[in-house]
């Protein structure tokens, strides 16, 4: 690991202190709180406007907020806070992780395909749960939410061994 | 419009708050999960255990508004289960995925494009899916509130049992990281 690579991050305490005046900042000005996974109103934008018939008769997408909501305008604000972040912070964005790259080689296609997969699984899972790590875990835990807790607890634990799994030895060898 | 306002400038601080704390980073991710950085992990339960206690301050002052979600205990359950494994391949949740999209990073828009697709199957299964999976073992909006009237003491509840996992965090991690 090159060793900018770990020091120009910030420290995850002070990060925690601005993290949650945003997170309060909403519960304060907005609430219902942040959902990240809310970037699938794009989704019920796109198909409204190429099937609205198919919309209509959905029910999941009668739930979902369009792309002229709260939630859109905040998920399309967390793109462009990764970008100015991005731009203003000296750290080199790779596309296949280096971790990734130990274990899996160089290849873009397999980490491309991977991250698809993944994404896939996680999106169909937040639908399922009604939220993702933000919206059900954080915004949850932080309403003292028994289904933020108990999806939290979950994630993390699968997360950790799936990664084992995909992983194995990689990481400590190379470090 | 005010609404639409303060959502964009929620997202872009909390967007750039995310990537400056490395939670962008599949790479820093995975190690977390693999119990070699403990930085990201213990961001995410401290900024839970700071806001829960920031929430509770709204609330004695009587300001915000909050929205619980059901605890369906096969929904909930199953979905994180799918969630993990989708978390552990990637390295990305729905939130950092699309961060990243913005820092550039092109693993990331195909995670982004996973999850379109994988919430456009959800939806058109959702008539099917949510009556066999959420209803039946739906226990509604329950919080800690509901086994601890005293709403002080299950915040301190929560407070302590996060700052717990923070220490177990710190002390279960592998301190890899040559250079902090």
């Amino acid at each position: 690991m090159e060793k900018h690579d770990k020091t120009d991050y910030w420290n995850w305490l002070p990060a925690s202190f601005a993290l949650a005046g945003i997170i309060v900042f909403i519960f304060a000005t907005f609430g219902p709180p942040a959902s990240s996974s809310g970037f699938v109103s794009l989704l019920k934008g796109i198909l409204q406007s190429v099937a609205p018939g198919y919309v209509g008769t959905k029910a999941h997408y009668q739930m979902l907020p369009g792309p002229d909501s709260w939630v859109f305008a905040f998920v399309l604000g967390m793109a462009i806070g990764g970008f100015i972040a991005g731009r203003t912070l000296d750290i080199p964005v790779r596309d296949v992780p280096e971790i990734w790259e130990r274990r899996f080689g160089p290849s873009r296609i397999k980490r491309y395909a991977a991250t698809f997969i993944g994404g896939f699984l996680i999106l169909f899972a937040s639908r399922m749960a009604g939220g993702c790590t933000l919206g059900l875990f954080i915004s949850g835990s932080t309403q003292l939410a028994v289904s933020g807790l108990y999806f939290g607890v979950l994630i993390f634990a699968v997360a950790m061994l799936t990664a084992r799994l995909v992983y194995g030895n990689t990481g400590k060898e190379g470090t | 419009m005010t609404k639409i306002l303060l959502g964009l400038f929620s997202g872009i601080a909390f967007g750039f708050v995310i990537q400056r704390v490395g939670a962008t980073s599949a790479d820093k991710m995975a190690r977390a999960h693999l119990m070699m950085e403990s930085d990201i992990p213990k961001f995410m339960l401290t900024a839970v255990i700071i806001s829960a206690v920031g929430l509770y301050g709204l609330q004695t002052a009587g300001v915000g508004r909050t929205l619980i979600l059901p605890t369906s205990l096969v929904a909930t359950g199953l979905a994180a289960v799918i969630f993990g494994i989708g978390w552990g391949l990637c390295g990305y949740c729905p939130g950092t995925a699309w961060a990243a999209v913005g820092e550039g990073r092109i693993d990331a828009v195909f995670a982004f494009l996973g999850g379109l697709a994988g919430a456009a199957v959800f939806a058109h299964f959702h008539e099917y899916l949510v009556p066999v999976l959420y209803d039946p073992t739906n226990f509604g909006r329950i919080t800690l509130v509901d086994g601890i009237p005293v709403r002080p003491v299950a915040v301190f509840l929560l407070v302590a049992v996060f700052t717990g996992a923070v220490w177990a965090v710190d002390r279960l991690w592998g301190r890899r990281d040559a250079v902090r």
